[in-house]
């Protein structure tokens, strides 16, 4: 009854513990400060650069006041009660706010293309000519519904190919001749007729299929149309080029009103939208305000002349514009040269590639040969766009081409295996239903796979091109410019990037660029990634709900 | 098109099977009582034989699935195949259509004729042939589209898009589904219950107006009530299509079919006759032992 | 009733111009086939990156030692193209190595700790905080961390009083350890999750207590998977250019010192690149041969850490 073995019953409980939950508690806490340094050192210094960069200390107590009252406040308080008792309005707050801002970044891009590269007489003999070969499209459709295999493909073609190519030398392009032609037309009218013109058409479809009414269409093409015109009228009162203006304030206008309608018309957490109001109209208060009584705000380095200026001797002046232009440029041909071979390898790889036989041998090695690519280090992707493109196919050095398909190359295997995960998440029982059909392996890639993947491609694309947006090393290899003073016209220009001008300005010693404009510089860079990163984890999240 | 037998007399006082319980009797096996054959107003006789197999073998890599399988399936009744898991009827039902074709390592030895043509054959185009015969999963797998978009997936697959409004109707009064979704064709095919993602998927297949519809388990991930709509709704397909189910659920197989195949262990098609024989007084000894439940 | 209708049932279908299921239908096939060639030609492009890689770098790489002996570059250890023609990449590999180690005393441990904290002892919710934090700093440029280093933590490490010059090695090698914690971080909490839940139960039910259970049971199940994540890491921190570039300086020195410039293989290359180089001459053609030497090393040690990974995957079939 009584125990015997000595000193058993004592060990189970009491305070004989004490060592081993201490040991327990710091290494747990070891590992939680582990963890929380890298990450706060990185935040530590992204905070350090934002102070370097806007200077919020060297502005008046009395800005401080006006914006925090008149926008802050308001703002954060209408936060903090939606995390609190509205969770769902709070999510779409918080995209109405970040729609606008978001959509102004696109939109000034679009706006910068179109004053280096595509002046808007080009834009207008392209977009009616695209119109053309999309209206023979449309003819098609309807007249022959059930063509031979390659007829609707042929015809297509053959328009496109009047449209923009000609006969050389016999007979012109529509798009050349629309050029020549329509030279007495002034640029507002240009731009509004072949950029407000098709997104109002747009929207007005897009309208009239979630109405179902032709009606609500027709008035979503004439109030988009109007608000073109509308932005034409104002712009002399807000200091832009009229024809910009209707690009960016279309681009703005457009999502955000389409967002809007959408919560409108589903009529849950309606109550959202009160936090946009809350903010923009708070920050033009504000401005107001801060107008009226004479407040300076923060002498940031990072202005309007720093984002519009080129680089210059003079720390005051320097602007990283050509560089951004130049990031641009290059986006555009990555956009255009690495998004669909990586997507079609990846369908390749996924969708038709055979497991096992003397092909399926062929494409493990070409998956691990993927794998492999993606930690090849990005200078030797450099050396490949040199030796590649400008020793042995002769392009220029450090043109905008040459860095788009070097930095393509180096983001392809990331892109690749990206666009693979989100193609495998697409349930099998799907794919089932549409072979047992009798639809052909690529219908049912492009009627089922593709249309499911499309957020998850989406997702990985966006990060895939963030990371390319920031690369230095491959772009010093192929003799991209240190400083470029006007942003490059064509795509075969030379010119800078983001980073590299980053890196010029890296080895100028003075403390005013060291400490100032090379932190706009970076916060600049960070900005654009954080709202690419920002868009892309929107879409995931979105399209994972459902 | 070779006929085999097909003296389509006139109906009238051909035997319609077990119109009532009292001719179940004749014989009764022990624990027959537990099966109930339903009524059916179809006509056997001789019919039509739409699907025949001949010394069909199939083998995933080294594993044989299925075992010199010989049936001829008549046309426009319902035929179930029934057995124990792994038998092989999901393989059979796969190679008519053949989507066995999918699976690398899938091979397939013996014929298997759908209109007297061998599916097998080198000038045969299995997207073509799936056309003319639906499938219908175990688990509903509607597409992530609008009701309208999965009804007529396959109607704009084929390109034949007149009409394709009345299209969709009929197919889903068929499929007894119009009345629940008549005003809801835009919302998604992935909003509605499992019985009715079931009848949807059904609706899909018929709207391209098959030959055959081949059937894997359609109900047995729907809860009962579900069920037996489905059941309900085969009994009428086979009015106009050949319906060929594999099911688990005996009581079922019993219910709805006019003729069951029992497939027993390593893919064996052990007896395959009109269901009635087959529930009553089966002739071979392991499909007695597996209808009254010995073992499966 | 039902033979007659299935006789007009059949002969309805046959009206109507249905394409037999033989023998017909080639264009479609046609079709198909060339969409599928295209799309293997997109795929197979990755196998023609890679050769041109390997050509590219072997062609002038050969090149280059024809006019400097092999031996003289791998052993020499003196490094002073410009001035001396002199290829000795020893001082080189020495930088590299030193930036190497010293990054991963730093990523090792945060990397190896994140992952267990992250795996064993977070809630979900602050996962959900601590994850995307770590993902941020994934996202960073490298010439942003090598901005940082030089701009931020060389002042820094000076008001510590530690003797360093504007240019040097700790600064950039912690901030390479920073950069490469993530991946560190994040592999190694993935090869911990695997681990079966069915092994801790076991060791909980023994009367492990959680620090037992996550050093001795979790971590070594795990241990192949963190170590291949220990190789991707460094293999990325040896590749590694533009920290080392702006923030550790342009003089390579045989035995690295910690408080003064040094430069890498990869610091060195851009060196070279940005310099004004003749197409032929020997200094362009020496950036092929470093970029060779990087390229195999960095190469064979993602295969290894492929080989190492496939084996931890092995052992939970």
């Amino acid at each position: 009854m009584a125990t015997e073995t000595p000193g058993r019953d004592e060990s189970w409980y009491g305070a004989g513990e004490e060592v081993d939950r201490i040991r327990g508690a710091a290494f747990k806490w070891a590992c939680l400060g582990a963890t929380l340094f890298g990450i706060s050192m990185v935040f530590v210094l992204l905070l350090y650069v934002a102070v370097d960069a806007i200077r919020p200390f060297s502005a008046d107590a009395g800005w401080y006041l006006a914006v925090g009252l008149a926008a802050v406040v308001p703002t954060v308080a209408l936060l903090a009660y939606y995390v609190r008792r509205d969770r769902e309005a709070g999510w779409v707050g918080a995209t109405a706010t970040a729609l606008p801002a978001f959509c102004l970044l696109v939109g000034s891009g679009v706006a910068i293309l179109v004053i280096e590269v595509f002046p808007p007489h080009e834009w207008f003999a392209v977009v009616p000519a695209l119109g053309a070969v999309v209206a023979v499209w449309a003819v098609h459709q309807r007249v022959r519904p059930d063509p031979v295999e390659f007829e609707r493909f042929g015809v297509v073609a053959l328009a496109a190919l009047v449209a923009f190519v000609g006969v050389p030398g016999a007979v012109p392009s529509l798009e050349a001749a629309l050029q020549s032609a329509l030279l007495w037309l002034n640029w507002p009218t240009m731009m509004l007729y072949s950029f407000a013109g098709p997104i109002a058409l747009a929207t007005g479809i897009l309208i009239a299929r979630r109405h179902e009414s032709r009606r609500a269409g027709a008035v979503a093409t004439t109030l988009t149309f109007a608000a073109g015109v509308v932005s034409i009228l104002l712009a002399p009162a807000v200091g832009v080029d009229d024809y910009l203006l209707v690009v960016v304030a279309l681009s703005v206008a457009v999502p955000t009103a389409l967002y809007a309608e959408s919560v409108l018309r589903s009529g849950e957490n309606v109550s959202g939208l009160a936090l946009p109001v809350v903010a923009y109209v708070g920050i033009a208060v504000a401005a107001v305000v801060v107008e009226t009584y004479g407040f300076t705000g923060p002498a940031a380095w990072l202005d309007w002349e720093f984002l519009t200026e080129p680089h210059s001797r003079f720390p005051q002046r320097a602007g990283i514009y050509p560089a951004l232009v130049g990031s641009i440029m290059m986006m555009l041909v990555i956009v255009v040269s690495a998004f669909p071979v990586g997507v079609a390898a990846a369908l390749y790889l996924e969708e038709y590639a055979p497991d096992n036989g003397a092909t399926g041998r062929v494409v493990s090695i070409i998956e691990m040969n993927i794998g492999n690519l993606a930690g090849v280090p990005s200078v030797v992707y450099g050396l490949l766009g040199l030796a590649l493109f400008i020793r042995y196919a002769d392009m220029n050095t450090g043109s905008v081409v040459v860095g788009g398909l070097t930095v393509g190359l180096l983001i392809l295997p990331i892109v690749i295996i990206s666009a693979q995960e989100a193609i495998r998440a697409v349930p099998d029982s799907m794919r089932q239903a549409s072979y047992g059909m009798g639809a052909t392996r690529w219908q049912t890639v492009r009627n089922v796979v593709l249309p499911e993947a499309i957020p998850g491609i989406l997702t990985g694309t966006i990060l895939a091109f963030g990371r390319a947006i920031g690369e230095t090393a491959p772009l010093l290899m192929i003799g991209a410019a240190a400083v470029v003073f006007n942003a490059p016209g064509a795509f075969t220009e030379q010119f800078s990037a983001m980073p590299r001008q980053i890196f010029a300005w890296s080895s100028e010693p003075s403390a005013e660029f060291r400490h100032g404009v090379l932190a706009a510089g970076v916060v600049t860079l960070l900005v654009v990634l954080l709202s690419m990163n920002a868009a892309a984890i929107l879409i995931r999240n979105r399209y994972q709900r459902r | 098109m070779s006929n085999e037998n097909v003296t389509t007399s006139d109906t009238g006082t051909d035997t319609d099977f077990q119109t009532d319980d009292d001719q179940s009797i004749a014989s009764p096996t022990p624990g027959s009582e537990a099966v109930e054959t339903g009524e059916s107003t179809r006509t056997t006789g001789a019919t039509h034989t739409v699907i025949e197999s001949r010394d069909l073998d199939v083998y995933y890599g080294d594993t044989q699935a299925l075992q010199n399988v010989s049936i001829q399936i008549p046309e426009q009744q319902v035929t179930a195949m029934i057995g124990p898991s792994g038998c092989g009827k999901s393989t059979f039902l796969r190679c008519i259509n053949r989507m066995n074709d999918l699976i690398d390592a899938a091979r397939v030895e013996g014929d298997l004729l759908f209109q007297g043509k061998n599916v097998y054959d080198d000038d045969v185009d299995p997207v073509a042939l799936r056309r003319r015969i639906g499938m219908v999963f175990q688990q509903p797998n509607p597409f992530p589209k609008s009701i309208y978009d999965n009804v007529a997936y396959g109607l704009k697959l084929q390109g034949r898009t007149e009409n394709l409004d009345e299209k969709v109707e009929h197919a889903l009064k068929q499929a007894a589904l119009w009345d629940e979704v008549k005003d809801q064709l835009d919302e998604s095919g992935l909003d509605l219950s499992g019985g009715q993602q079931q009848r949807l998927c059904i609706a899909r297949a018929i709207a391209v107006d098959p030959e055959v519809i081949l059937m894997d388990e359609p109900a047995s991930a729907l809860d009962p009530v579900a069920t037996s709509q489905i059941e309900d709704l085969i009994d009428e397909l086979a009015e106009d299509y050949t319906v060929v189910i594999v099911t688990h659920n005996m009581q079922q197989a019993a219910r709805i079919s006019d003729k069951t195949a029992v497939f027993l262990t390593g893919g064996e098609l052990v007896e395959f006759d009109d269901t009635g024989k087959i529930f009553e007084n089966p002739d071979n000894d392991r499909v007695e032992d597996y209808i009254t439940g010995k073992f499966g | 009733m039902s033979d007659a209708s299935a006789d007009d049932r059949r002969a309805e279908r046959e009206d109507r111009d249905r394409p037999a299921f033989a023998g017909q239908n080639r264009v479609r096939s046609v079709k198909e086939r060339a969409i599928e060639w295209l799309l293997f030609g997109c795929a197979a492009l990755s196998v023609v990156v890679t050769l041109a890689i390997i050509a590219t770098l072997l062609f002038d790489a050969i090149d280059f030692f024809t006019r400097v002996s092999p031996v003289a570059f791998f052993t020499g250890t003196n490094w002073s193209p410009k001035i001396d023609q002199t290829y000795g990449v020893l001082p080189l590999l020495t930088n590299t190595l030193a930036v190497t180690a010293l990054s991963a005393l730093v990523a090792v441990p945060v990397g190896t700790a994140s992952a267990a904290y992250l795996s064993e002892y977070a809630s979900d919710r602050v996962r959900s905080i601590l994850k995307p934090a770590l993902e941020v700093l994934a996202g960073i440029p490298t010439v942003v961390y090598g901005f940082f280093a030089l701009v931020y933590l060389t002042p820094a490490l000076r008001a510590v009083g530690l003797p360093v010059s504007t240019f040097n090695l700790l600064s950039a090698s912690i901030m390479v350890g920073v950069m490469i914690i993530p991946m560190v971080s994040s592999l190694s909490e993935d090869a911990m999750s695997a681990v079966p839940d069915s092994l801790r139960q076991g060791a909980y039910g023994l009367g492990a207590t959680k620090f037992e259970v996550t050093t001795g049971v979790v971590i070594p199940a795990a241990v192949s998977g963190i170590f291949s994540s220990f190789i991707l890491a460094l293999s990325r921190a040896i590749g590694e250019t533009m920290i080392v570039v702006v923030a550790g300086g342009m003089s390579p020195k045989l035995i690295p010192s910690l408080f003064e410039s040094s430069q890498p293989m990869t610091a060195a290359m851009v060196q070279l690149a940005s310099s004004d180089l003749a197409g032929d001459g020997a200094a362009y053609q020496a950036l092929f041969a470093i970029g060779l030497t990087l390229f195999v090393i960095t190469f064979s040690m993602n295969v290894v850490s492929n080989v190492v990974a496939a084996r931890y995957r092995e052992e939970y079939r």
